[in-house]
């Protein structure tokens, strides 16, 4: 619960719509007028644009953005699945909560980037490690999320589902998950944005493939504008995922309320 | 922690990733004995928290100027959402450009990844003050600096001791990233220093310090605002959920 209450009193509340764009755009223009596309450390930011291009050409882009996506999306269904069923598991049974709750609590305060040196020595430098650690990081809101939402359970649902003599599996499906559907959906609002991060995060301290390693390379080599436009591609993406995730919320919400 | 030991002790798991737990705990002595880890444990702290503070005077003044001025705000928004969408991650590498490897580099991380929760939750909580205090303000020809310090900002206070908190953990894992990648000190140096140097279990020593100063900061914070300011335990806890 803490990460989604924290998240909804830092979202401001009303848009400034495109008016609100002038000092960036001004900021922008101001720098490309002054700066010269070939100064060593802030080039022009038309340059930015023009060293993305390069990539897009030779073809470098596309394989690198996707390698992102993949982990990015493979660390959000991860962290959504297990985060839903250790949430039902821990808010079901008090017993269970009380005994992995302090663990649990360690493992949260753990910074995820000192995890990719561990992950990277316990399971070598590939894909595993990466997503394992997008995992570990974005687990916990839909977890807490869930947890809460099943202690909050209107107690006759349940003594309705058994009443009926519900199995185990109808029960799940039919009574408790479409109860639970909303906070889980909210806990993926959180998480995603919290995956994409760390899938960077990973990328740039792995050095392997993906969007953040491409950046880090183009920072190794003194290639600023086009690290500085690929930081730009990292942002838009963050864009896409903050306005997937709202429209997957809208619709998740809405169908519930019009049922 | 029993099962990672007797799995380690059996065999079952291979020693040279994963050490068991009491030999990660033995390898805690040499380090503080050599000053090391007390070292990078204190060049980290000293970051995150200077970085900290630079964060609070930056993001409460850019807060109260947007909640308090509507045109700022409308003609300025959207840039800063444009600008909150790049995660500071990715700036990462920027930084290493701009400022070489630094501490300066590291700060300005620090500070930059902290102003944001910050400038937010000021912002919501100049918006949350009733409208009578402006009222007051303006029926004691209060001038606007003393407005602001004696009527906004304690009105403002339980949204900007949960932003503070926020920007806490922000800061230092901005610090523990920026020394992962280029700072020659602090724990995130060291981590990755014993990592290349197969030292698996002073990895996870420096892994379990990051993870500690975490959990002591907040418990801090949380000690200290409760003592300092003990009416806006109600606004945190809401922060907290």
């Amino acid at each position: 619960m803490s990460a989604a209450t924290a998240e909804s009193v830092s979202r401001p509340v009303r848009g400034s719509g495109l008016r609100g764009l002038l000092p960036l755009v001004a900021l922008l223009g101001l720098w490309e007028l002054l700066g010269s596309p070939d100064a060593p450390l802030l080039p022009a930011p038309s340059a930015w644009g023009l060293a993305v291009w390069e990539l897009v050409e030779r073809g470098r882009l596309a394989p690198e953005l996707l390698a992102t996506l993949r982990t990015f999306a493979t660390g959000v269904g991860l962290a959504t699945v297990l985060g839903a069923a250790l949430g039902l598991s821990l808010g079901k049974s008090p017993a269970t909560d009380r005994a992995l709750g302090p663990a649990l609590e360690f493992a949260r305060a753990l910074p995820p980037a000192a995890m990719v040196p561990v992950a990277t020595l316990l399971l070598g430098f590939g894909e595993t490690a990466k997503v394992v650690v997008v995992v570990i990081a974005a687990l916990w809101p839909v977890l807490l999320n869930t947890r809460t939402a099943v202690r909050g359970l209107d107690r006759t649902l349940i003594d309705t589902a058994h009443t009926l003599q519900l199995g185990r599996l109808d029960r799940l499906g039919k009574v408790v998950g479409p109860a639970l559907w909303p906070s889980i959906v909210l806990g993926v609002r959180v998480a995603a944005p919290i995956a994409l991060v760390i899938t960077l995060l990973v990328e740039i301290l792995v050095e392997l493939d993906g969007l953040g390693a491409l950046i880090t390379e183009s920072q190794r080599t003194f290639r600023s504008a086009r690290a500085y436009g690929l930081i730009g591609v990292a942002g838009v993406i963050s864009l896409v995922v903050h306005y997937l995730v709202g429209a997957l919320e809208r619709l998740v919400l809405g169908y519930r309320r019009s049922a | 922690m029993a099962v990672w030991e007797l799995a380690v002790r059996t065999g079952l798991a291979d020693y040279q990733s994963l050490p068991a737990p009491t030999a990660v705990l033995a390898s805690f002595e040499p380090l503080i004995a050599s000053g090391e880890l007390p070292a990078h444990l204190a060049h980290t702290l000293t970051v995150t928290l200077a970085g900290w503070v630079a964060a609070a005077v930056i993001g409460v003044s850019f807060g109260v100027l947007l909640g308090l001025s509507a045109t700022a705000y409308r003609y300025s928004l959207t840039s800063f959402e444009v600008v909150r969408a790049v995660p500071p991650v990715a700036l990462v590498p920027a930084a290493v450009l701009i400022f070489g490897f630094s501490m300066s580099m590291e700060l300005v991380l620090v500070v930059y990844a902290g102003a944001w929760p910050l400038l937010l939750n000021t912002l919501g909580g100049v918006w949350a003050v009733p409208a009578e205090r402006f009222d007051v303000a303006a029926m004691l020809r209060l001038p606007r600096l003393a407005a602001i310090r004696k009527i906004v900002l304690p009105a403002a206070l339980p949204e900007i001791v949960v932003g503070l908190r926020l920007a806490l953990s922000m800061c230092l894992v901005l610090a523990v990233v920026a020394e992962m990648v280029g700072n020659p000190e602090g724990l995130g140096r060291a981590l990755v220093r014993a990592r290349q140097a197969l030292q698996p279990e002073q990895m996870l020593a420096y892994v379990v310090t990051a993870g500690v100063l975490g959990v002591v900061l907040n418990a801090g914070f949380r000690t200290a605002a409760r003592a300092v300011l003990p009416t806006t335990e109600t606004g945190e806890g809401a922060g907290a959920g």
